[in-house]
């Protein structure tokens, strides 16, 4: 992984830990911490992998810099609301990745080859799973996918 | 393995990334 795809993964991490946060701070958020790093990579005069991992090490985890905020800003977080907070529902989905979710279980048995990949679109569309989960679910779809046609390809070969 | 059992298998693709997705979610809640 290089210096970039690092600030890449890192931002993405911190975009799905402050999804409890209302969506301008949110912005607000990624984009000081955004101009954080830049700022200290153009101190370094470097972007390489270490460099970038120093630099994202000293600003610590993204889920610290979240909880942070929330401390610094008690009437925000939905999560100590309690029941009926306004953000989140019980299980802290919003409707596009429970269309997700139904399109990929559900969708994949009705629609066998649009169902999933509507819902992986639905995936990448939202900001509660990092760019690293969204490549790992998008992987698992293709192999499993291309896995049988595997298979068959094989048998075909050995006839 | 015939086209039918490839049917059968296509429906896990979405399934397995579902499952991986809703565990991701739930162990980010605790």
């Amino acid at each position: 992984m290089d210096g970039d795809e690092l600030v890449r993964d890192y931002l993405g991490r911190l975009e799905a830990a402050s999804w409890p946060m209302p969506p301008d701070r949110r912005a607000e958020l990624a984009g000081e911490v955004r101009e954080h790093i830049e700022t200290a990579l153009a101190e370094a005069g470097r972007r390489d992998d270490v460099t970038v991992r120093n630099v994202l090490e000293r600003l610590g985890r993204p889920e610290e810099i979240v909880a942070t905020e929330a401390d610094a800003e008690p009437a925000l977080p939905p999560w100590s609301r309690g029941p009926g907070g306004p953000a989140t529902s019980a299980a802290g989905w919003g409707a596009l990745e429970v269309a997700a979710i139904l399109l990929l279980t559900v969708g994949a048995i009705l629609l066998p080859l649009i169902g999933p990949a509507i819902g992986l679109v639905l995936v990448w569309l939202s900001t509660r799973w990092t760019t690293r989960e969204k490549t790992i679910a998008t992987v698992i779809v293709v192999v499993i996918f291309v896995l049988p046609f595997l298979g068959l390809f094989a048998l075909a070969l050995r006839v | 393995m015939d086209i039918d059992l490839v049917r059968l298998l296509i429906p896990f693709a979405g399934i397995g990334a579902a499952i991986f997705l809703i565990v991701v979610l739930v162990r980010r809640r605790r």
